[in-house]
């Protein structure tokens, strides 16, 4: 009794020292992209957050937040309705004139890079640390996840060593319906890739693909993010909508696999690392039957 | 001849309902400001020094913020509107809007060049780069109408239905361009064209807004100089030639006024549709067809009718907005059912 009344008044006594050292950090914080108001939430800073936009669907409570629309279709009188000490985003917020408008208004914009890579991450998840005052928590995270990714390209190698890399397809689409295929220079290829399989589309960008061309490349594996439907409903509205995939060897064998859609925008999210290793065990089941 | 209205009360009507619609835009945002502050902000604005403390956030807000986009409404919803009565008035046909001649499709053309081209003139000077995307349009929309005009023209005349047949060609061939380049458009810029598309008053600066304010200005002081001229081709072509109307020039004068005002007006603020259709019709149902009241009443009536459609535009889903195209295609295109069901009876 006497010991946790003691730790309720180191804790308190933590917290007060905690608030009055934050006094100068930003309090209400408006976010504009998906992975940074993860990345934000993952920091502990979830209860300062008063804005989403349209793209933050993770964690799912932050779909209960005011949503300040698209990142890319900002309006500076709503956001600043929020009351905001801060606004951040990715490089691909705006319209300009909008966030003119808001610096304006005395808002500091903070822009991160929605590069997918580590030397982004890192930058932002540092700028991100400064702005929290939680400085050692955004570093120790880099550190984990850079050590995740680190070990699992590792893991991913090894396999490779003793197995051939599947030829992979990823399909983006909406209730199964017309999907666009992930070709080069896209996050879902760069996810792919980094997973160990082999992106067997050639183009740039998300195209639509006629299905006999699908067929003809005939993948080991098809991968599909689904922005409507999950699970089971979105594999079978998939196959339904295009009954040509069920002859290609992925359907054959029971290999197509889903994948969260979100992870495909705003940079490197602190799910993928999580998201990578189903993935590489997905596309190489021998080896992580028997590792 | 005998109307709903008199031109005089319209004119009193319109106006209230004008300064109506101006008030509420200053006044009303998703950031609520109490009554007495916009007032007093709004006098200050107007230069009238009265003590100014504890107004910086309203007038920052109204003076920043709200008095651009409203005056980029006033002055997209007048010349829209008195486009589509330039244009009405040309083809003698009540279902004629600006979008006929191509200037639409045109803009449409060039904001696509802008937006998914943009990234490939990377080193473009400071100056022009933040204003590509409006300049493309514009150019965009005078070109194709230009191009419309002139295949419409034969012998020194110029044949109205040949340039609506062009009109309507030449926009399915930017519309095919168009969807080249949104098959060219990578995620994120085909989400900025679609929002283009869709228009909006959001982020007006004074800087986007003078260009459109002069040509709006320019085009609503020249168009009613012609009204006779208009009432006269009412009755057709030769008809107006016999009455000593230079039609030639007339329609010239219409064609350029058109594509100057709603180009300028797309390049600032995207597309917006039906209110070059829709307002025209308003007034004509209310006061006749007599050009000399139905121009200046659309602009009006055109600027009032946009402003509200903003109000909903940006008030409904705050602190997120609404593209007003959304707005002004779904007040608009049920009225528009209604006032040709209603002329069946």
């Amino acid at each position: 009794m006497r010991l946790s009344t003691r730790l309720i008044t180191l804790c308190t006594g933590l917290m007060i020292s905690h608030v009055s050292l934050a006094g100068e950090l930003p309090q209400r914080w408006v976010s504009a992209g998906g992975a940074l108001s993860e990345w934000v939430s993952a920091l502990g800073a979830e209860s300062k957050l008063v804005g989403v936009d349209t793209t933050s669907q993770h964690p799912a409570s932050l779909k209960s937040l005011p949503s300040i629309g698209y990142q890319r279709q900002l309006s500076a009188e709503g956001i600043l309705s929020l009351k905001p000490d801060i606004l951040v985003g990715t490089d691909e917020m705006g319209p300009p004139p909008v966030l003119a408008q808001i610096r304006g208004a005395g808002v500091p914009v903070e822009m991160f890079s929605a590069q997918a890579d580590l030397a982004s991450l890192e930058a932002t998840l540092k700028h991100l640390g400064r702005l929290l005052g939680n400085e050692p928590q955004a570093a120790q995270l880099f550190t984990d996840y850079q050590q995740q990714l680190v070990q699992h390209q590792q893991q991913v190698k090894t396999v490779q060593a003793g197995h051939k890399a599947p030829g992979v397809l990823l399909l983006l689409g909406h209730a199964g319906g017309k999907p666009l295929i992930a070709g080069k220079d896209t996050a879902a290829d760069w996810l792919l890739t980094q997973a160990g399989g082999q992106n067997l589309a050639t183009h740039t960008g998300y195209k639509p693909f006629s299905v006999e061309a699908l067929a003809g490349l005939n993948p080991e594996v098809l991968v599909f993010a689904d922005r409507s439907l999950t699970g089971e409903a979105a594999r079978k509205a998939l196959l339904k909508e295009n009954p040509v995939l069920a002859s290609i060897r992925a359907a054959k064998n029971g290999r197509v696999y889903e994948l969260d859609p979100t992870l495909l925008v705003g940079g490197l999210g602190p799910r993928l690392p999580a998201s990578l290793k189903q993935l590489t065990a997905e596309f190489y089941p021998a080896a992580a039957a028997n590792p | 001849m005998k109307t709903l209205v008199k031109p005089r009360s319209l004119f009193i009507g319109l106006s209230a309902l004008c300064l109506l619609a101006t008030w509420l835009s200053l006044a009303l945002g998703p950031v609520s400001l109490p009554l007495i502050d916009t007032l007093r902000a709004a006098l200050r604005l107007l230069g009238i020094p009265i003590p100014g403390e504890g107004l910086e956030q309203a007038e920052l807000i109204l003076g920043q913020i709200r008095l651009p986009r409203t005056l980029l409404g006033l002055a997209v919803g007048g010349v829209l509107a008195l486009s589509g009565v330039a244009m009405q008035g040309l083809f003698r046909n009540p279902l004629a809007d600006p979008g006929l001649v191509g200037v639409s499709s045109g803009a449409a053309l060039g904001a696509a060049i802008a937006i998914v081209g943009g990234t490939a003139f990377g080193g473009l000077p400071e100056f022009i780069g933040p204003y590509l995307l409006s300049l493309c349009a514009f150019l965009g929309g005078l070109g194709v109408t230009a191009l419309v005009y002139r295949l419409g023209r034969r012998n020194g005349q110029t044949n109205v239905a040949v340039m609506l047949l062009a009109g309507i060609a030449l926009t399915a061939l930017a519309g095919s361009a168009v969807g080249l380049f949104t098959y060219l458009a990578d995620d994120a810029t085909l989400r900025t064209l679609t929002f283009w598309n869709l228009g909006s008053l959001n982020g007006a600066s004074y800087a986007r807004l003078w260009p459109l304010l002069i040509v709006t200005v320019g085009v609503a002081l020249w168009l009613p100089r012609r009204a006779n001229a208009l009432n006269a081709l009412l009755l057709g072509e030769s008809e107006a030639n016999h009455l000593g109307i230079d039609v030639e020039g007339l329609k010239r004068e219409l064609v350029f006024c058109t594509a100057l005002g709603v180009g300028a007006a797309v390049a600032a603020a995207g597309m917006i549709g039906f209110i070059g259709l829709v307002v025209p019709h308003l007034v004509r149902l209310l006061a006749g067809p007599d050009h000399r009241v139905l121009l200046p009443a659309s602009v009006l009536a055109g600027a009032a009718l946009l402003l509200f459609a903003d109000l909903i535009a940006r008030l409904v889903l705050a602190p997120a907005e609404l593209p007003i195209g959304i707005v002004t295609a779904f007040l608009g295109a049920p009225f528009f059912l209604y006032l040709l069901l209603r002329g069946r009876h």
